[in-house]
């Protein structure tokens, strides 16, 4: 394992792939930062120009946007109290706190140094996890696959805030786009409605970006937050911290840096969670476990550290979902998914052993990553205030047109074209009705998957008992059982405490 | 009985998954494999049926979650889908570089209409430079072919 990442290491510091990295962490770290852009929107604008490079370059500017988007949020987080990303609200508690208690570089670079060591901690648990969990899962038969995405689907249906029956309905949606276009293992054309270019079915990249692109931007102009921030930000601010003390502020919490890690990875690791629960859970957990819980809220370090750790640490968790089983852990590594489809790379169990060079370089891109990360904040933390000025208004249009190629390309038709835009309707209405956009994507993504692994399953025996007997496929099948009925009982829960609260 | 937006959007996927399921009847059986092409979609479409059926009970006889929620600016966002599907059918005919112009020009004024001729210039200046820089990063540096126009001929 040490000596393939040393080569990785080797192979990512030359100039062709270094530069891609720098520019994918910049990209991360401004569009990170940038209110109302998010990660998925950038890494959506990055992907099209991963096109015209090689499989590693293009995943070490992916992975780059990743690790740089999650530290990116902090700064506007801190400096404005308006998160970046949806990761970084829970440090707006403490670090907007501290921050206007005239420690805005202290704030800012606690939470720089608490994304480096939450992601380096989560890294290691990439690269020691990954290998070990895709040999388990090369023992899995098409059952153990079927029953294992039937229970990312049924837990991320089951995990979003709104209703359960919502979430599986959004799932089964992104099943139902498909079923259309063409059967997966006969290729016996089906449900084409008559329209030609449903032929080949649908490519799942148009789908997402249309999704997440439109439901975002739509979403913006719907609440006229086109305008730029201009008016709130204050550029004079100064930034000016000792490193190492503030690096001492963060490793001085050892336990404290390690679980919240620990937390973020573990969130990375099931599906479509995110980093926003991610740091949210972090930030309790450190609460509860604190000497000074009442300290949380007024500007203390342990509040950032708890959520900045453990965001940056579920990139790592995500990233060993989609490495190992090919499952997306949310929208950026199912992009990242996409990006690697389209370079003819299968992600899943066998892609650690017949991709190992760009499996390792992709580990050292992630670990590189973090010191690019830290060294573009402290060259242009002060100049990201100013990119927050850029206006949306110039902004949305171009980062459409970045979509529009990004769908076009992948087979140089306009038919994607078209897919985008049916999609990007459909996602903004979905959003608009509070159906959930991760089943959605994740039912898009696996869809395919599902029905060739039941197909094969069935082919090679039709006793259907099969899937719970079989030891492995049974578990699976009864852990999203479990997932299901934990739904219910928290959506009931979270019901009679809001009826309570209504009767006061 | 009165639905509400959930009831709705429910009764619009079962209608569809029906539509769906009608239209996996008329598949025929493979004679290679045990279960034909229509065996997996039609358990999709049976199993959104189902769903789409209790989100239309559920909020027939359920408790309706009351929802504040404020008003939107929903004309801008037709009005920029409308804008968006324009360029859309736009872009085979006039090709990238003329459709995407006039696309960042249309969007960018409708999103921040411009006062005064410098406004009008920032927004011509915006879509010239955004245009000209994408096209060649993309055909010149990364070699993507961006669409060509089928009246214009580039």
């Amino acid at each position: 394992m040490y000596p393939l990442l040393a080569d990785g290491l080797v192979n990512i510091v030359q100039a062709k792939y270094l530069l891609p990295l720098v520019l994918g962490t910049l990209a991360g770290v401004v569009g990170g930062a940038l209110p109302g852009v998010t990660i998925t929107m950038t890494i959506i604008v990055v992907l099209p120009f991963t096109f015209g490079l090689d499989p590693l370059q293009g995943l070490a500017a992916m992975t780059g946007v990743y690790v740089g988007g999650s530290a990116g949020g902090l700064v506007t987080a801190v400096l404005l109290g308006l998160p970046g990303t949806p990761s970084a609200i829970a440090t707006t508690f403490d670090g907007h706190t501290m921050a206007k208690k005239g420690e805005p570089g202290r704030a800012l670079w606690i939470g720089v140094w608490a994304s480096f060591f939450g992601g380096l901690l989560g890294g290691l648990f990439l690269i020691g996890a990954t290998g070990p969990l895709a040999k388990f899962a090369l023992q899995f038969g098409p059952w153990e696959f079927f029953s294992l995405f039937v229970l990312a689907l049924s837990m991320v249906a089951g995990l979003v805030e709104a209703s359960l029956l919502k979430g599986l309905v959004a799932g089964a949606m992104g099943l139902i786009v498909t079923v259309l276009g063409n059967d997966p293992v006969m290729g016996q054309e089906r449900l084409t409605l008559g329209i030609p270019f449903l032929k080949g079915g649908i490519d799942f990249l148009p789908v997402l970006i249309g999704v997440f692109a439109f439901a975002q931007i739509m979403g913006e102009i719907e609440r006229r937050g086109v305008h730029a921030l201009s008016a709130d930000v204050n550029r004079s601010v100064s930034l000016a911290v000792s490193h190492a003390k503030v690096i001492w502020e963060v490793l001085s919490r050892p336990f404290q840096l390690l679980w919240c890690s620990f937390v973020g990875v573990l969130i990375g690791v099931l599906p479509a969670i995110g980093g926003s629960a991610a740091s949210m859970m972090a930030y309790d957990q450190a609460k509860k476990f604190s000497r000074r819980p009442e300290a949380f809220g007024t500007g203390t370090p342990e509040g950032i550290v708890a959520s900045e750790a453990s965001n940056n640490a579920n990139v790592g968790g995500s990233l060993v979902t989609i490495m190992a089983f090919g499952i997306p852990g949310d929208a950026v590594t199912a992009v990242m998914l996409g990006a690697l489809t389209i370079h003819g790379i299968q992600s899943g169990p066998l892609f650690i052993s017949q991709n190992a060079q760009l499996a390792y370089g992709m580990f050292a891109a992630y670990l590189l990553a973090h010191p690019i990360m830290v060294l573009i904040l402290a060259l242009g933390a002060r100049w990201m205030l100013r990119a927050v000025t850029v206006p949306k208004a110039a902004l949305f249009p171009i980062v459409l047109v970045l979509c529009v190629i990004g769908a076009y390309a992948l087979n140089n038709t306009m038919a994607n074209v078209y897919v985008l835009l049916a999609f990007g309707v459909l996602g903004y209405l979905m959003v608009k009705f509070g159906f959930p956009l991760a089943p959605f994507i994740l039912g898009v993504i696996l869809g395919d998957q599902i029905e060739i692994n039941l197909v094969r399953s069935i082919m090679t025996d039709a006793d259907l008992w099969l899937f719970v007997t079989r030891p492995i496929s049974g578990a699976l099948l009864a852990a999203s059982v479990l997932s299901l009925a934990a739904a219910i009982w928290q959506h009931r829960r979270m019901r009679k405490r809001a009826a309570a609260n209504a009767d006061f | 009985m009165k639905l509400s937006r959930d009831g709705w959007a429910g009764l619009a996927v079962l209608a569809a998954s029906l539509f769906l399921f009608a239209l996996t009847l008329e598949l025929k059986p493979s004679p290679l494999v045990p279960i034909g092409p229509g065996f997996y979609p039609r358990l999709v479409l049976g199993l959104t049926a189902v769903l789409a059926a209790a989100l239309v009970a559920f909020d027939s006889f359920g408790k309706k979650a009351i929802k504040a929620e404020g008003k939107g600016n929903y004309a801008a966002v037709v009005l920029h889908f409308a804008v968006f599907g324009v360029y859309v059918v736009a872009l085979p005919w006039l090709g990238f570089r003329i459709a995407t112009l006039a696309y960042i020009a249309a969007a960018n004024a409708l999103l921040d209409f411009p006062t005064g001729l410098k406004g009008w210039a920032r927004v011509g200046a915006v879509s010239l430079i955004a245009t000209a820089l994408v096209y060649v990063v993309f055909e010149r540096y990364l070699s993507v072919l961006l669409p060509r126009g089928r009246w214009t001929g580039f």
